[in-house]
């Protein structure tokens, strides 16, 4: 019985898997291998400096900016770094620096309560990403790598003069390093499929983004593993699918309504990014590398960031983004809900397959 | 009296205890290698000399098991064997044992019978008594327990001694420690640790068909047989079948074999021969580089292993296909982890974490893999820990599956050519190996190892598949004995259309079945069979069975005089 079943399978694979018929199209698939904020700093992109990203500094910062002056800072602070009773001083005002209704308030939970640190933001006219909104304006940069102007990227304007958001092109951000890593091994891997030209031919292409049952499968030395075979998960709510165009090697998906996969509660339930698009480059190893960016509601990117301590002032985030939010305003406030963002992707060669019914119907009750 | 006869009775006869207090220190082989061939026209079948060999680790594992039940952790592993003309099982009859190898025998009884009588859940299994008070000795409960686990143990009936000698052994311990139990673990322990049963020592008997000829007793008939079909110790029924004469007879043995065929235990005993001919215990001591081949770790190496053995098992005895075609065949079975190797696909159809299951799958016809050359277990086991190297995948297909010999190279030579990956001149192994070759002396071996490999390069050290070698082109022509190839494809043809391949396949099996290289003397009976096999279509079991029906397979010469025996026991027994 247990053959049978397996021998079912692999022939089920074999149909999933062959290139499709008509000998001139093929699907290649692909397993998302890194995926990040890009955050591409240049030096001397903050010229105000770079804000505290060592707790003394952060809590020094918070307290001036509660109001107390230079000369209570500095008796407070003493009291900090001696610990006991004057550490927990200093908490117990961090703690209550969130008010509401003048009672003190989670400040994770209500940034909106604690005021604003005003971070400094990065005053650079270069960096990567996508013109979403396909206008001009004084916030745009020019993109590093293709030197295409009006890119938005207003997420790296607000965040990227915080220590542990900064990253070059070869040298992710701590920030993006370090979810990644928590990510790759607790959430089910992410699967891309071309379906076009044979490999290596320019042409338009069917583009599928999708989530799979299966974790990204690594070698022994960590890194992620090329040409393993993951399971589709059926779920609507991961399953994207654009036309792109494939020339000199480069992928694009131009600008489409709107992305949405599952995710995980460490960076965010789901990934919603509107207005999307893509950009990747093969190199010879078959190997893709490149960007997706959309817009993004900048709460949800702050609800990851307020439960991880790497990020810095997590308050201050807030209020960076929602002062830097680009898009999608609020009809009654104003307020822009989105940002633009920028997203590093890498994707190996993979397999994809069908999964066991059984596995199917599992999924689909979530 | 000859003299084989002579150390098995002393064998047998001797009253000894083989105490689990005493060291034992057994300093030389059990194995009577260098016998000179008599004159002898080829025609006529003449019995190999007798020989003892060791029980393998993998045959100690499987009696282990079969007596009392895979649940019993050994506690340890055995030392290696040495292998001898391409098999561990013929090294087997030529091994000696270290002081310390002995000491882990010791260890290992130790730990077995306290499983098996210390545990209480054991003990209701095997312990067929109960003694009448469990703080003393009870000679009728240690006699019943050890003299039916003696027979399994020792493959044969334990004679009157031998068994009074380990039940009162049983008794005094038991009477010193109080506890019945824990005296007679120390006689089973006794026994796991005796030479009875750590080698396979068979007793000759006078040939009533073949005046002044000698042939293997019958529990040595039946320990023959049972190693060699399911390399473990005889079954109750093939014992039964010893006791009562039955393996005397065409008939009756006839009837044995047939029921050892048809069980499933003839995959172990198939899965051993290709484990020991493909030399698969090399697995153990194999290690890659991990920054040049990150996938293949421990899991791989395993999986490689038995992907080539259930291919095999899949092929010959459930499909009963033509030995040859293994070398072709495009069917195997792989886990995800050894497709993502391949570059096939295959689903890990169960939750995160489940263990790997394996399914059977099918190379495309365009894919340039077929047949077990295409493996990892080939492709990566003949391969250094961070490069290919023709020469050893050439060499292992001309000695391993070939039985030829090619000779060492010269002691002065120099590698370092065709071991700089990084030489900028030549970037591929063959512009390496051609480089290397314009020295005489190393000239002539390479040419008959190197096509073969060079067919296989486009299989890396860990057999993922690549079509260039540091940016240039991998050619992979060549030619195997005139027969030109282009790719490996057409060399897996090519091999299997070698009629060295079936050939060595007869040599290398007789001689498992037999525990011994064998010489010109029984060459008509290694004649005989490479008949049987080509006219049975290459099957492998039939194979088995027209070994193991022949009367020459149990024929065997005892020690002439001047030959010495090397076993020398020290300090066995008080």
């Amino acid at each position: 019985m247990a053959v049978r079943a397996a021998s079912a399978l692999a022939a089920t694979l074999i149909l999933c898997l062959s290139p499709t018929a008509g000998a001139a199209e093929t699907s290649r698939s692909f397993v998302v291998s890194f995926f990040a904020q890009q955050f591409t700093n240049q030096p001397g992109d903050c010229p105000g400096g770079i804000n505290p990203e060592d707790e003394r500094g952060q809590i020094s910062v918070a307290l001036r900016t509660m109001g107390y002056g230079p000369a209570e800072v500095r008796r407070l602070m003493a009291g900090w770094d001696k610990g006991g009773e004057g550490e927990r001083r200093v908490a117990e005002i961090l703690e209550r620096r969130a008010v509401i209704n003048g009672e003190p308030v989670n400040p994770m939970t209500h940034p909106e309560a604690v005021p604003d640190p005003n971070l400094k933001f990065v005053s650079a006219q270069k960096s990567v990403g996508f013109d979403l909104d396909g206008r001009r304006t004084a916030e745009d940069f020019i993109d590093l790598r293709t030197g295409v102007a009006g890119i938005d990227n207003q997420l790296f304007r607000a965040l990227g003069c915080n220590q542990n958001f900064r990253g070059t092109w070869t040298s992710p951000s701590a920030y993006g390093e370090w979810v990644w890593v928590q990510l790759r091994d607790s959430q089910p891997a992410w699967l891309l499929t071309i379906t076009g030209p044979s490999s290596g031919r320019d042409g338009l292409v069917k583009v599928r983004i999708q989530r799979s049952l299966d974790r990204l499968s690594a070698n022994m030395d960590g890194s992620p593993r090329a040409h393993s075979t993951y399971r589709l998960d059926p779920d609507p709510r991961s399953i994207n699918e654009f036309d792109g165009v494939i020339k000199d090697g480069v992928l694009t998906i131009s600008r489409q309504p709107k992305f949405s996969i599952l995710w995980n509660g460490l960076s965010a339930p789901v990934l919603n990014l509107s207005d999307f698009q893509l950009r990747l480059q093969q190199d010879a190893r078959g190997q893709w590398d490149g960007l997706i960016g959309g817009f993004q509601p900048w709460r949800e990117l702050y609800f990851a960031f307020s439960h991880n301590g790497i990020v810095g002032d997590r308050p201050g985030l807030w209020h960076a983004m929602k002062k830097a939010a680009d898009h999608d305003p609020d009809p009654r406030t104003g307020q822009n809900l989105g940002i633009s963002v920028a997203y590093r992707l890498t994707a190996i060669p993979a397999f994809v397959a069908v999964a066991d019914p059984r596995l199917r119907s599992a999924s689909a009750k979530r | 009296m000859n003299r084989a006869r002579t150390l098995f009775d002393w064998l047998r006869g001797r009253k000894r205890v083989v105490s689990v207090f005493t060291v034992l220190a057994v300093g030389a082989a059990l194995a009577w290698l260098l016998s000179p061939s008599t004159p002898n026209s080829a025609k006529v079948f003449v019995p190999p000399q007798v020989k003892a060999s060791r029980l393998t680790p993998e045959q100690y594992r499987a009696v282990i098991g079969d007596i009392f039940g895979p649940q019993i952790d050994l506690g340890g592993r055995l030392e290696p064997v040495m292998r001898v003309g391409g098999l561990l099982t013929v090294g087997a009859s030529s091994v000696s044992v270290t002081a310390a190898g002995m000491e882990q025998f010791d260890a290992m009884a130790e730990a077995i019978a306290d499983q098996v009588l210390l545990q209480a859940a054991n003990r209701q299994i095997f312990l067929p008594c109960k003694p009448a008070d469990p703080r003393k000795a009870d000679e009728g409960c240690a006699r019943l327990f050890l003299s039916r686990v003696g027979e399994r143990l020792f493959r044969r009936p334990l004679s009157e001694s031998e068994l009074r000698t380990f039940v009162a052994a049983a008794g005094v311990a038991s009477t010193k420690l109080g506890d019945f139990h824990a005296g007679l673990s120390m006689s089973l322990a006794a026994m796991l640790a005796s030479p009875q049963f750590l080698f396979r020592i068979p007793v000759l008997e006078e040939d009533p068909g073949r005046s002044g000829a000698f042939r293997l007793d019958g529990y040595s008939k039946a320990s023959r047989l049972s190693f060699f079909l399911w390399n473990t110790g005889p079954d109750p029924e093939l014992l039964r079948a010893a006791r009562e004469g039955e393996l005397e007879s065409n008939r009756g043995l006839r009837r044995q074999i047939d029921r050892m065929m048809r069980s499933p235990r003839l995959e172990e005993g198939l899965r051993a021969f290709f484990r020991d001919m493909l030399q698969f215990d090399a697995f153990e001591t194999l290690s890659k580089d991990p920054m040049l081949f990150p996938k293949f770790s421990r899991r791989e190496m395993a999986d490689a292993e038995e992907q080539t053995l259930r291919t095999l098992v899949d092929h010959l005895l459930v499909r009963g296909g033509d030995y040859r075609d293994v070398f072709t065949t495009k069917q195997t079975f792989l886990t995800p982890s050894l497709a993502a190797i391949y570059q096939v696909p295959v689903a890990h159809d169960a939750p995160n974490g489940d263990i790997e299951e394996w399914v059977p799958f099918e190379f495309a016809a365009d894919d340039p893999r077929a047949g077990i050359l295409s493996h990892a277990s080939f492709t990566a086991l003949h391969s250094p820990p961070g490069r290919t190297s023709p020469t050893e995948r050439g060499k292992a297909v001309r000695e391993v599956l070939m039985c030829q010999t090619v000779p060492a190279p010269p002691p002065d030579v120099q590698f370092t050519v065709v071991q700089n990956t990084a030489d900028p001149v030549h970037r591929t192994v063959r512009q390496r190996l051609l480089a290397h070759a314009t020295v005489p002396s190393c000239a002539g071996c390479h040419r008959v190892m190197d096509p073969m490999g060079l067919a296989l390069e486009n299989f890396d050290g860990s057999g993922e598949f690549r079509t260039a070698e540091n940016g240039v082109g991998i050619d992979t022509s060549g030619d195997l004995d005139g027969v030109p190839f282009t790719n490996p494809l057409e060399l897996a043809a090519v091999v299997r259309d070698n009629p060295a391949i079936p050939s060595c396949l007869v040599k290398r099996m007789a001689a498992y079945a037999f525990g011994q290289e064998l010489t010109q003397d029984q060459r008509v009976f290694v004649k005989d069979m490479r008949k049987l096999f080509r006219e049975s279509g290459y099957q492998v079991p039939e194979l088995m069975r027209a070994i193991a029906s022949r009367e020459e397979f149990y024929q065997a010469a005892p020690l002439r005089p001047s030959d010495e025996p090397p076993m020398r026991m020290a300090a066995i027994g008080k």
